[in-house]
């Protein structure tokens, strides 16, 4: 309840234009799901047995409880037990000492105390991370690699479905696992430990762009790579010591200046923008897909949370609406991406001018719009082509050109997209638009005019031929210097 | 003349007790041999039933050691001294009864499925008792470790606990603990190891002693 007083506080302080974000985070308050669990007020914490759990896992796991030691629950007096007791009914209770425990903590565990952040993470697309994959994920990691390799890789981000044996094990081939989708024996979404390590639970620790590392590096979302090589992670190398990283609040703005990292962006509180545990609230486009789009983030009642492209039919507040699970739900809010744009926007404004900030704006979605006409929309539309024209089996990844399409949008282009957003100049084009330019006109048409055979000119270039910015392919004789052959070379 | 006890051992008595000690030492010989006897591994598995305990106890380390001890059946689950042995051998009847007139727990279906009460039982024994047949080979002040705490572990963190109250699922199929055992679960667990329809087990526990022709059919099944 404080905390929607406090919402409603800063609606009444705000301009009219920033009122979307927040009455988000308003409404996502007001939706609180009790749990059946275990519940902890303040006045309870330091459970009796805690004492002897720390004593014999210092001889134990001496590196756990050391851990523990420098946390903030320590100081707190939050022990052990007061996160990992369990009701014997959970599915994945254990006696342990002549305790009933669990070894997994929940997101739902830890709303024993972080309810806010609960509430705010529980259908964020981190939330969401493994759901989203779920019954896609074998055509890639299990034709193309083995089950075997899910716990190893894809779900060590994404997270797993953790299963609970019938001798009350958890299944190893779901578990140990911190993903951040994680889908917990509770049933609820999510690993707080994904981010913040355990056990200590360093929110200086989770506010660094490290702790986004494990799983925002790489060719398909190589944030790590981009935001070190911006001007924003190179302030952050220089200033690191400025970044006043142990602040209760850390607001943009008034507790640091030095840099921002991650966090500061797409979670963090910048002015009077409160902090969010929904790390994707602020994110207007969607960047990991074949084709760009603007979103909507529709929250239902029951507090999940989907997000919906722009040429989608956008549903009205209290309507109802079907979701991908195939439950009906009511609509509690739409958020429009113009919105979600004005609340990472007001990021930017702590440190940027409002010119500077829609300018900036304006080349990023530029480039996304640029990926989507050129390359993005006209390879979906070759690759539906071949598919409906039967030139291609429907088993994804057993034909070359589907790893050449994956490739283009998931790393390429996604490499592109998000150089771009986080001003990357080397993502934005050699690792990113380049590569994708070279894999459209160096493979991706040549393998889709060999798929479509004599069908060629209809399925596949009929779709360039309509794309203004492939229309330079038609004049042969424009010479340039560029590869070291000017007019005098190249000349017939 | 005062009667001696010397005069008081007549031939009589001589020869009864004589008798009687020889009896005594050839019963107490019997029990003797008949606790080593009923405590062997042969003598459980002659069980068809407890075969399936012995398979998981064979791949445990109290029957593979380096140092080459090796518990028997009897080692761990009969208390060590005579009376104690006797009585255990005595209640063991019961199972005897179980296993002629109970479930068909020679069938691994019905076996596994009443596995956990019996692990249960057997916990419950072992605590009744602290653990008397682990202390007969383990002496918990003696207890050293591979790893740098598992001394302290022993001797600082016990305080209240017998050996059974850490040290479960050591030889057997693990089952977890009585307090947080969920029977749906462990029902679900075997009939996917056993290619049984959901629900079977139910049905399976429900019939607790289905005629043997029933049961040689479900088990060609």
């Amino acid at each position: 309840m404080e905390l929607i007083l406090e919402s409603l506080q800063m609606l009444n302080q705000l301009p009219a234009y920033r009122i979307g974000p927040i009455a988000l985070l308003l409404l996502l308050a007001h939706n609180v799901a009790f749990s059946d669990k275990v519940e902890l007020d303040p006045d309870q914490w330091g459970h009796e047995a805690g004492d002897k759990c720390v004593s014999c896992h210092a001889k134990a796991s001496s590196g756990l409880t050391s851990e523990w030691r420098q946390s903030a629950h320590q100081a707190a007096g939050v022990n052990c037990m007061d996160c990992h007791q369990a009701d014997a009914a959970e599915p994945d209770a254990i006696e342990h000492e002549g305790q009933i425990i669990a070894t997994i903590v929940s997101p739902k565990d830890c709303a024993r105390c972080h309810e806010k952040e609960y509430q705010e993470q529980q259908g964020s697309v981190h939330a969401e991370a493994y759901a989203i994959i779920e019954s896609r994920l074998p055509a890639l990691a299990h034709h193309v690699g083995g089950p075997v390799m899910r716990s190893a890789s894809c779900d060590q981000c994404h997270g797993s479905r953790v299963a609970v044996r019938g001798d009350g094990t958890l299944d190893p081939a779901t578990w140990p696992n911190s993903g951040i989708g994680r889908i917990n024996p509770d049933g609820s979404k999510g690993s707080c430990s994904a981010c913040h390590g355990r056990h200590r639970f360093s929110r200086a620790q989770a506010r660094t762009p490290e702790a986004c590392v494990r799983c925002h590096s790489g060719p398909d979302s190589p944030d790590q790579e981009v935001f070190e090589a911006s001007k924003h992670g190179m302030l952050y190398a220089a200033q690191r010591h400025e970044m006043n990283l142990e602040a209760p609040d850390w607001v943009a703005g008034r507790d640091y200046t030095a840099a921002p990292t991650c966090v500061t962006c797409h979670m963090g509180a910048a002015g009077k923008l409160p902090a969010t545990h929904d790390v994707g609230m602020r994110n207007m486009w969607s960047l990991n897909s074949p084709v760009s789009h603007r979103q909507f983030l529709v929250v239902f009642e029951d507090g999940a949370k989907m997000e919906l492209p722009e040429e989608a039919d956008i549903p009205r507040r209290g309507s109802e609406l079907s979701r991908p699970d195939g439950t009906l739900a009511a609509v509690k809010v739409v958020a429009t991406p113009e919105r979600r744009r004005k609340a990472m926007s007001m990021v930017c404004l702590e440190c940027h001018s409002k010119g500077l900030t829609e300018a900036f704006m304006t080349q990023f979605d530029a480039v996304v719009e640029l990926f989507n006409e050129k390359f993005g929309q006209p390879a979906h539309a070759i690759m539906a082509g071949l598919y409906a024209a039967e030139r291609l089996t429907p088993t994804p990844f057993d034909e070359p050109i589907e790893f050449t399409y994956w490739e283009l949008w998931h790393d390429e282009g996604a490499r592109a997209r998000h150089g771009a957003s986080m001003m990357s100049p080397n993502h934005a084009w050699w690792e990113g638009m380049y590569l994708v330019g070279r894999n459209f006109y160096a493979r991706f048409l040549p393998e889709a005019r060999a798929v479509a055979g004599e069908r060629a000119p209809e399925l596949v270039d009929a779709v360039i031929d309509g794309v203004e910015s492939h229309q330079w392919l038609k004049d042969p004789h424009q010479p340039s210097l560029i590869l070291g052959f000017g007019p005098q070379e190249t000349r017939q | 003349m005062k009667p001696s006890l010397l005069s008081a051992i007549t031939r009589p008595i001589v020869i009864a007790l004589a008798i009687g000690g020889v009896c005594g030492m050839l019963f107490v010989s019997v029990l003797n041999e008949f606790h080593h006897f009923a405590s062997r591994n042969e003598f459980c598995t002659s069980c068809h039933s407890m075969t399936f305990a012995e398979a998981s106890y064979q791949q445990s380390a109290h029957y593979n050691s380096a140092s080459g001890v090796r518990a028997s059946c009897g080692d761990c689950h009969v208390s060590p001294g005579l009376l104690a042995s006797t009585w255990d051998h005595a209640m063991g009847v019961t199972d005897l009864f179980k296993q002629l007139f109970g479930p068909d727990y020679d069938d691994p279906v019905i076996n596994a499925l009443h596995l956990p009460e019996s692990a249960f039982a057997a916990r419950a024994w072992f605590r009744k008792r602290d653990s008397a047949s682990c202390r007969h080979c383990h002496r918990q002040e003696a207890i050293l470790g591979e790893r740098a705490h598992t001394a302290a572990i022993h001797r600082e963190e016990t305080e209240g606990k017998t050996c059974i109250d850490c040290h479960t699922n050591l030889v057997h199929r693990a089952v977890p603990d009585e307090r947080t055992f969920k029977r749906a679960a462990w029902n679900r667990m075997i009939e996917q190891e056993f290619g049984l329809e959901p629900g079977e087990a139910e049905k399976l526990l429900a019939t607790a002693q289905p005629a043997p022709a029933q049961r040689t059919a479900t088990q060609q099944e």
